[in-house]
């Protein structure tokens, strides 16, 4: 009697522990399911809905992230109900970092694909090489990320991230206010359309701020990254401003070290060395000391709009596929333009409607942007302009200061923008 | 002068190793007649192999040794399976045989080890010497010695060996060479070991002081085209010279307004002005 009686309650036990193990992999995975569009669970069977982008796969650089990202986003967007039933068909194209390129694959997503918008490009020439060709369409672009000064001054191209631009005015106005800097070096490639405007910001900024930001135009090819930390340090400013791909960053870094710049001067960064091979390469001596913009809020961060676009990630797309700040670019991109169309009628949807829809588009939320993103009708657009500063710290990044509004003169336009739509 | 002396310091130890790579282009060309395109590819690939080494917790002098023995290697499988089926064809022919092994080397590093950020250190970069608000580092000072050191060992090597000897023999006549007895396959192998061996020092050293790159380091081989057409392709000395000059040129150059940003012209402009100046040069090469 006594054995059964265990044996019972062992089996009751058994059964509880069971039971509780389903109940948390269920909860677990109601955490991890990723939530798009409609989120009925329906797959989207009517006539697709062309969606185009423009990346720069093959080249000096993979800038393909942002549109591997939004086209998770569709993907799972297809898998529950599409923009009304209708799916997606997201066609991505590479314009292997050459403007003719970049014209021929951008022709052919508008005039033979017939897109109705652009959603999570990313490339280093198609702003300049396209502009024109969008605004003649009557084709809007929502970009995942933007750099050259080309993709922030054109009417039909809106990048959700701020440009380095904007970071380098942000991470310069924090450094001359952490490190109580009065001069400051601002490091940039020699690359037409990125070049001097991109320290013009932080110039500007310490123009007002009684700090003064010299700009130090280097040759993107040289081997010699010692001579340009020496002759940036012979400026003698408290801050050394890097403006630079990773790829360069990196050796200018080790260069300082060896020359023991890094005890002397503080060194920040934009957002391209908020990448998660940097702090390793770099270094221990960088630990506690590197400082960077973001264009989002960190991509460890555990909002649910960011939860939700790893999750998205994780189902949706490869495995290696970067989940970095292009990626969230591109997921944010595609999601405003999902949202955009699912509020119109889809049997009427064509690019004029899509495109005058995408204007209209103020106070888009999330919890990845430090502010809502808007597009408007102005002749140009950077509605991201602010961002938090992280830190290197061990193998990874600490965020240290929170969420900041870039000011300087060139933004004079955007901010009369705001104005007049109430933001 | 005061303000040039940071740059003239940090221009020499990228030139000695600009002046090693020289070095191993000039003994290579006086066995072979082969201008080695890949030189800077098989360094990159020893450089890499280096930092795996490293990176797997092994100490330095395991990463030395892997880096040299890598293009040591590579040198001599390309001159001892495709440079014999290349014998026969005229110099130029030969130089740009070893144009595509450099790319396949290239592709291969890149695909291999990616295109994240490394940085190859050595515990010899902790240590130096402070001039002049510059510090010479110790992997720089190395640079300097192994340069000057590798080159005269060479030098007494072709001037006073026997296989010096048969090497600038082939380097005269191949064909008249073979007939009076001297093995070319056996000369050949010794000059490909030799440059592999300052590709894998070179690169290994480059990959330190510049950057742990494929593609930059592969063509790090112009600069050293430069010091080896300056000294006339034959001149080891010279190259060397040459290729101090031109590291501390480019260097320097970033002091000049409105020429700073396109100062890696600097080896071009240098290896134009030697075609001018060497019209001897330019039809050996």
């Amino acid at each position: 009697m006594t054995n059964t009686l265990i044996q019972r309650g062992a089996r009751a036990a058994a059964l509880l522990v069971l039971l509780g193990a389903a109940m948390g992999a269920s909860s677990a995975f109601a955490q991890n399911k990723p939530n798009c569009g409609l989120g009925n669970g329906k797959k989207a069977t009517g006539e697709p809905i062309a969606i185009g982008a423009v990346v720069g796969k093959t080249g000096p650089d993979d800038f393909s992230a942002s549109a591997a990202s939004a086209a998770a986003y569709f993907r799972c967007v297809n898998d529950n109900g599409g923009i009304n039933g209708r799916p997606v068909n997201y066609i991505v194209a590479d314009d292997q970092w050459n403007p003719e390129t970049a014209s021929q694959v951008a022709a052919k997503l508008v005039r033979d694909n017939k897109v109705v918008a652009m959603a999570g490009s990313s490339s280093f020439v198609e702003c300049g090489a396209n502009a024109k060709l969008y605004a003649q369409e009557d084709v809007m672009v929502i970009a995942g990320t933007g750099v050259p000064r080309e993709c922030f001054f054109s009417k039909n191209y809106a990048p959700v991230n701020t440009g380095p631009r904007v970071s380098a005015t942000l991470v310069g106005a924090y450094a001359a206010t952490a490190y109580k800097a009065k001069k400051m070096v601002c490091v940039i490639p020699n690359i037409p359309s990125l070049g001097n405007w991109a320290c013009e910001g932080a110039k500007g900024w310490g123009k007002a701020h009684g700090v003064e930001v010299e700009t130090l135009a280097i040759d993107p090819g040289s081997a010699d990254a010692t001579s340009v930390m020496l002759q940036a340090a012979s400026k003698k400013p408290e801050v050394i401003l890097l403006n630079v791909p990773k790829g360069i960053m990196v050796p200018m870094l080790a260069a300082a070290e060896q020359q023991g710049l890094n005890k002397k001067i503080h060194f920040v960064s934009t957002t391209p060395g908020y990448n998660s091979d940097v702090p390793k390469a770099i270094g221990p001596a960088w630990n506690n000391a590197f400082d960077l913009h973001l264009e989002f809020l960190p991509v460890e961060s555990a909002g649910p709009d960011n939860s939700n676009w790893k999750a998205v990630m994780n189902a949706y797309a490869d495995k290696d596929a970067p989940r970095d700040s292009f990626a969230q670019g591109g997921y944010l991109a595609a999601r405003i333009v999902t949202d955009t169309l699912l509020k119109l009628d889809p049997k009427k949807l064509d690019r004029a409607s899509v495109s005058a829809a995408l204007r209209k588009v103020s106070g888009f939320k999330s919890d990845m942007l430090c502010k809502p993103f808007y597009v408007g009708n102005g002749a140009r657009h950077n509605g991201n302009s602010s961002g938090p500063i992280a830190q290197v710290s061990g193998n990874g990044f600490k965020q240290i200061a929170a969420c900041e509004t870039a000011q300087e003169p060139e933004l004079d336009d955007i901010r009369a923008d705001e104005k007049k739509l109430g933001l | 002068m005061l303000e040039l002396l940071p740059f003239l310091i940090s221009g020499l130890g990228v030139g000695s190793v600009y002046a090693l790579s020289g070095v191993g282009l000039v003994v290579l060309y006086r066995a072979s007649g082969v201008l080695n395109f890949a030189f800077g590819a098989l360094g990159a690939l020893g450089a890499y192999v280096a930092w795996t080494v490293l990176d797997a917790g092994l100490p330095m002098w395991a990463a030395w040794l892997a880096s040299v023995a890598t293009a040591m290697g590579l040198s001599l499988l390309y001159g001892w399976f495709i440079a014999p089926l290349l014998a026969e064809r005229d110099s130029t022919i030969r130089s740009i045989g070893t144009l595509g092994l450099a790319l396949v080397l290239m592709g291969f590093t890149e695909w291999y080890w990616g295109s994240s950020p490394r940085r190859l250190i050595l515990p010899t970069d902790a240590i130096g010497i402070d001039l002049a608000d510059v510090r010479l580092t110790g992997t720089r000072i190395i640079s300097l010695v192994v340069a000057l050191a590798m080159m005269a060992a060479i030098a007494l090597l072709l001037a006073r060996t026997r296989i010096g000897l048969k090497m600038r023999a082939l380097a005269n006549d191949r064909g008249l060479s073979a007939v009076l007895g001297v093995y070319v396959l056996r000369v050949d192998t010794v000059a490909w070991l030799l440059s592999g061996a300052f590709a894998g020092v070179s690169g290994l050293l480059l990959a330190n002081i510049v950057r742990l790159q494929a593609t930059l380091l592969t063509f790090l081989v112009i600069p050293a085209f430069a010091a080896a057409i300056l000294g006339r392709l034959h001149s080891l000395p010279a190259t060397v010279v040459a290729g101090l000059v031109i590291g501390v040129l480019e260097a320097t150059a970033i002091l000049l307004p409105g020429f700073a940003p396109f100062r890696t012209a600097v080896p071009f402009l240098l290896a134009l002005l030697a075609i001018i100046l060497f019209p001897n040069t330019q039809r050996l090469a």
